[in-house]
């Protein structure tokens, strides 16, 4: 499904990304893991399309397409979606109104016809019982005054709600407790078939026990270092990033 | 983002849509001021004595005083000698007996305008006075107003027809000398709107006035008196365009609101006049006084504007609380683009006991232009148990414009509360990419961003305004977000 | 049209001679731009709340005497400057020769110092041409009769608070021009403490400039008491220019007089430099008090801050005018401004005037104002716990400031401050 080919990215003239290789198939879940400052994060706003990161060699395809020739919103409207590690607040506009615009702009790219309002009151509803938000939320504007585990819960029900065919989640997992953590990787869960992929970038394992992938990738100094099943990510919980010949840059920095 | 400035600014380059000259016959002064042209001007309209002697008492304080030059804007001087004081579309009859006798060409105008005079009486149930270059053309409804008691006409009707009223009021809440541009108008204003509504009555449908300056090188300067009674209630709305002209033209409007006791007054805009192109060559100075008093216990005034025209604006819609428990409000938003320049707020002055107003502002800045608010919220020794609250926000999009805040606040009495609040943002990268990710379109993207940022203005006008209000963000934005 | 009146010739005459030829040359010439300069009326847009307070006769312009005894009484922790009339008291003055900081005279300096300090002095006040809050501290260039400067090499610390007390004899009509400058080097440090009190009951006006530069990382506190008696109108300004990664801490903290006035200007120019500004002003009687703020943001990512409160009883009248203004190129500024003021009587008079005035996008700002009298739930829920009428009024009142007078990183300052604020609870809310 997703095909990534020697991939090279910059922001403000400094390489982040050093040429990563990744191939997604269908059905499959994949974890990215890494240190600080590897570019998991990068990675993510790469493909979704975030104009800050210069794409400078390499391709990406979807399904065969040519993904860095689209607009962000193109990419989206082909099934990207970026749960964001830091959701953004745009006061005045409601939860809803977005949502629908969204929808509705996702239907209209596939020759839908627009959800009317009372159609999608419903179906919002719906999803937001699912992740355990109050459908009162959809009325306040977007990540308006949510706390941080609202917001993230907010970013699974978007996704639940546009059913991409790729779902790319940053750091989802960051600064959630064990309860909230659960209710998010049940969103998830429930995201999971066989015609759709997740790639989870994640800095610990600990969401991995929630969402068991398929594949685990280290992600180092802007390249691919290893790559291997569920055990790989445990084995690195363990023994930290060292043994791969990796300087764990925040480990790094708090030792200073 | 380059990239999302450049789409920024296609949205904002869209072109003035209601800039086209109407060809028709008009009738019209040759440049210049001085005494006779103002006294050609009364006797045009058959005016009584004592209008052409206000009117000349105004002209001769004008000549004393000076241009204001404190708000925050810079302009050309105007030539006040280079602008014709009068053009009116000449009739072929005497005057249209009704929508059927007037001039056709004109009639048209109205509908490219989107105001179809025709429709609107069916449709829309709003009466609607249009005020063309200086004179007004067309009063709809006439009739079912006269049955409540309404009445609803030009100011040069009201001058002939109910000369008492006039007297009493004019000049009453913005007195002949209030400043240069309101002394300007009381001088030489053409026409305008007249609304009388008489105790207790609830005025059956929205009252509403177009303006359109078309001839080159006039001015426009209206006059609006409306005076709602005891118990009374009127909700009034005005709409404002203006073709493309090269040279900038002048328009220095007053607008005078008196709500006696527990009367109320809703007065809505939505200025559109135009702007000057997008190297700010052209447009509409914008110079106006609109000042409403709450004379009467428990009265409110309500202003309500969007304005998004004009290349330089100079307006401070305000509010003058004398009666004990009177309420004042004032709903704005205003956008720039390009060169535009604005400097408008309001005043809200606290004379009566338990007075309270509210102020709601939100600029929106973008390409190079200026908006600043400047407001007054002042509280006289009487004002016992005063209240008001402010809250001031702007938005800015693109780093070549300016947004500014210069509200002064004065209390006299310890009983009064003022709270005052403003924050300044930007329509932010992150923004707009959380809404490009979720697949929305930049244009989409920044026309919701900004709606929200004014919806809490939108939602004080009238249903059909705010929709129109909306829309009319849109195409002023377009091309502007970064 | 009425001319406006001007500057009384007789202000033009400065006194004291000893100085070196640069800051004689530069009096001369300020003094110059002064004649006829109209004073502030009501239309000034700087002094529109102000003006009329201002009130300067020809027997105010003759220089007060620079000799007599001082008659504070303050004992200073720490490093100690007398200026008695405008003029610098060596023996009342107490601070040791310290390891890079330099304490001079403006009369002790050699003429190459005087000429460098001449071409810098009035730099931080902005723009002269402008309206006349910096006009009136051009008095103060035009007559300044000694001045301090106080040098920190890069590194100094200065290990105590410097005490500047600034004092007037009133025994006679006439003006006193004290002057300071302040340079402060790279990652420098100082804790600057200007006290201005007053003796005698004559009609005096004291006009004071002081004005700090900040090299990069240099760390500067300014304290400012306000406590002349009520027939001295005090006229100060004081500038801040700041490079970056700097930052300066301010708290003026002012009681009323006939006219009171302070101009406070900041100029935040490196990257990273930050500013917080504090205030609290009292008035009351027929008392005044202005304090006009300006904080411009000319480099990206600075920081400032800015918190003032006013109390206003009786008849008195206090004016806040905070401006803030953010440059084309301060993108990711940060500011936060905030006055809330407390109106204790019906005769008494509060102006606020929050400006922002912004031209970069990338920007936070907000501001807040308030005006209000004592929460009369909160008076009441203090009653019905048995506490006093007064007392219950006082501990609100100080409420209201308390935030900000413990913030003063002085201990002595905030026990003086807090001994006049009692005088002033004594006074207002008398057996209430």
């Amino acid at each position: 499904m997703l095909s990534i080919k020697n991939l090279h990215a910059s922001v403000n003239g400094e390489e982040i990304l050093k040429g990563i290789n990744l191939e997604i198939k269908a059905g499959e879940v994949h974890a990215i893991m890494g240190p600080n400052g590897s570019g998991k994060s990068t990675l993510s706003q790469v493909l979704a399309g975030n104009e800050t990161f210069e794409v400078t060699e390499g391709d990406v395809t979807l399904n065969g397409e040519n993904l860095l020739e689209l607009e962000t919103e193109e990419r989206a409207r082909e099934g990207i979606f970026l749960a964001f590690q830091y959701p953004v607040e745009i006061p005045g506009v409601s939860n809803l109104q977005f949502l629908r615009t969204a929808v509705n702009a996702m239907r209209q790219h596939k020759g839908e016809g627009e959800m009317n309002a009372a159609e999608f009151m419903k179906l919002a509803k719906e999803v937001s019982r699912q992740v355990d938000l109050d459908p009162a939320f959809l009325k306040r504007g977007v990540n308006e005054g949510f706390s941080g585990g609202e917001k993230k819960r907010n970013e699974i029900m978007q996704a639940l709600l546009l059913q991409p065919k790729l779902a790319i989640l940053d750091e989802t997992d960051s600064g959630l407790d064990i309860d909230a953590l659960q209710v998010v990787s049940n969103g998830v869960n429930a995201l999971r078939a066989e015609d759709r992929a997740i790639l989870m970038v994640t800095h610990y394992q600990r969401l991995l026990n929630h969402i068991v992938p398929d594949y685990v990738h280290v992600l180092a100094g802007g390249r691919i270092v290893k790559s291997g099943g569920r055990e790989l990510a445990l084995e690195l919980e363990e023994r930290g990033y060292g043994w791969l010949g990796v300087k764990d840059e925040e480990a790094a920095n708090s030792a200073n | 983002m380059a990239t999302t400035d450049t789409e920024v600014n296609e949205l904002i380059k869209r072109e003035y849509e209601h800039g086209f000259v109407t060809d028709i016959e008009s009738d019209t002064f040759e440049p210049g001021l001085n005494e006779d042209v103002i006294a050609r001007l009364s006797a045009i309209k058959e005016e009584p004595e004592w209008m052409l002697a206000w009117r000349l008492k105004a002209y001769r304080r004008w000549l004393e005083m000076e241009e204001p030059d404190w708000a925050h804007v810079g302009y050309p001087k105007v030539d006040y000698n280079s602008i014709s004081y009068y053009s009116a579309p000449k009739r072929k009859e005497d005057m249209p007996q009704s929508l059927d006798e007037v001039d056709p060409e004109l009639l048209r105008t109205y509908e490219k305008l989107g105001i179809p005079l025709h429709e609107r009486e069916k449709l829309a149930g709003v009466a609607v006075d249009a005020v063309f270059d200086s004179v007004s053309v067309a009063t709809t409804f006439k009739e079912p107003l006269a049955k409540a008691g309404v009445i609803f006409c030009s100011i040069s009707e009201a001058v002939r027809d109910y000369p008492e009223l006039v007297q009493k009021y004019l000049g009453t809440v913005v007195p002949h000398g209030d400043n240069f541009f309101a002394a300007l108008n009381s001088a030489v204003f053409s026409d305008g709107t007249f609304v009388y509504v008489p105790k207790g009555v609830r005025c059956p449908m929205e009252l509403s006035t177009y303006f359109r300056i078309n001839a080159a090188n006039t001015g426009q300067f209206e006059r609006t008196l409306i005076i709602a009674e005891d118990s009374s209630y009127v909700s009034y709305l005005e709409g404002c365009t203006a073709p493309m002209r090269d040279e900038n033209q002048l328009h220095a409007a007053v607008v005078e609101l008196v709500a006696l006791d527990d009367a109320q007054i809703k007065y809505s805009t939505v200025q559109n006049w135009y702007p000057g192109d997008e190297n700010g060559k052209g447009g509409i100075f914008n110079f106006v006084t609109k000042r409403g008093a709450c004379i009467g216990r428990n009265s409110k005034i309500s202003w309500t504007q969007v304005e998004t025209g004009s290349a330089v604006t100079w307006k401070y819609p305000s509010c003058v609380l004398r009666g004990d428990n009177s309420v004042g409000e004032f709903y704005s938003v205003a956008l720039t683009n390009n060169y535009q320049q604005a400097d408008t707020g309001t005043k809200m002055v606290h004379l009566g006991k338990n007075t309270s107003s509210t102020i709601i502002s939100k600029g929106i800045s973008a390409g190079r232009s200026s908006n600043a608010y400047r407001g007054l919220v002042k509280f006289g020794p009487g004002a016992e148990g005063a209240r008001n609250f402010t809250q001031c926000d702007s938005l800015l999009i693109g780093d070549r414009c300016g947004a500014h805040t210069f509200p002064y606040i004065e209390s006299k009495n310890k009983s009064a509360i003022v709270e005052h609040e403003a924050t300044t943002s930007k329509v932010s990268d992150e923004q707009m990419f959380l809404c490009r990710q979720r697949g929305i379109d930049p244009e989409q993207a920044v026309s919701m961003i900004v709606n929200g940022f004014c919806k809490e203005v939108f939602k004080e006008l009238p249903m059909e305004f705010a929709v129109e209000a909306g829309k009319l963000l849109e195409v002023s934005l377009e091309g502007s977000v970064g | 049209m009425k001319q406006a009146p001007t500057l009384p010739a007789a202000f033009l005459h400065p006194a004291g001679q000893s100085m070196p030829e640069p800051l004689l040359a530069l009096r001369k010439q300020r003094g110059t731009a002064l004649v006829d300069m109209p004073l502030p009326t009501r239309k000034t847009e700087n002094w529109k709340y102000s003006s009329k307070y201002l009130k300067l006769t020809d027997d105010m312009a003759i220089s007060l005497p620079a000799e007599g005894k001082s008659g504070s009484s303050l004992a200073v922790p720490g490093y100690r400057v007398v200026f008695l009339n405008g003029v610098m008291m060596p023996e009342a003055s107490d601070y040791p020769d310290l390891d890079g900081i330099t304490i001079e005279r403006f009369g002790d300096l050699d003429d190459d110092e005087a000429a460098e300090l001449a071409d810098r002095m009035d730099s931080t006040l902005g723009d002269r041409s402008g309206q006349s809050a910096v006009q009136m501290a051009s008095l103060n260039s035009a007559r300044f009769e000694d001045g301090l400067l106080i040098r920190l090499k890069p590194e100094a610390v200065l290990d105590q608070p410097l005490f500047i007390v600034h004092e007037v004899t009133a025994d006679a009509s006439g003006s006193a021009y004290p002057r300071i400058f302040v340079e402060a080097g790279r990652h420098s440090q100082i804790t600057l403490v200007e006290e201005y009190i007053s003796s005698g009951g004559e009609s005096v006006m004291v006009n004071t400039v002081t004005e700090f530069t900040l090299a990069d990382g240099a760390n500067v506190t300014s304290i400012r008491l306000n406590m002349e008696g009520d027939n001295v109108q005090h006229i100060g300004a004081t500038g801040v220019r700041q490079q970056r990664s700097s930052r300066f801490e301010s708290h003026c903290v002012g009681f009323g007089g006939p006219l009171r006035r302070h101009d406070l200007q900041v100029r935040l120019e490196g990257e990273g430099a930050e500013c917080k500004l504090n205030g609290v002003v009292v008035t009351q009687g027929k008392q005044h008090y202005d304090n006009h703020t300006t904080i411009e943001h000319v480099a990206a990512h600075c920081n400032s801050e800015e918190t003032y409160r006013n109390i206003a009883a009786d008849q008195s009248h206090a004016v806040f005018n905070g401006r803030i203004h953010i440059h084309q190129d301060a993108q990711k500024s940060n500011a936060n401004m905030n006055n809330k003021n407390l109106l204790l009587s019906n005769g008494a008079e509060i102006d606020t005037k929050p400006e922002l005035e912004i031209y970069a996008d990338d920007v936070k700002c907000a501001h807040g104002a308030t005006i209000g009298q004592l929460d009369k739930t909160s008076l009441f829920y203090l009653v019905s716990r048995g506490i006093g009428r007064r007392e219950a009024n006082v501990l609100l009142t100080m409420a209201f400031i308390n935030e900000l007078v413990q913030q003063i990183p002085v201990e002595q300052v905030r026990e003086t401050a807090q001994t006049r604020l009692n005088q002033f609870f004594d006074q207002t809310f008398e057996g209430a």
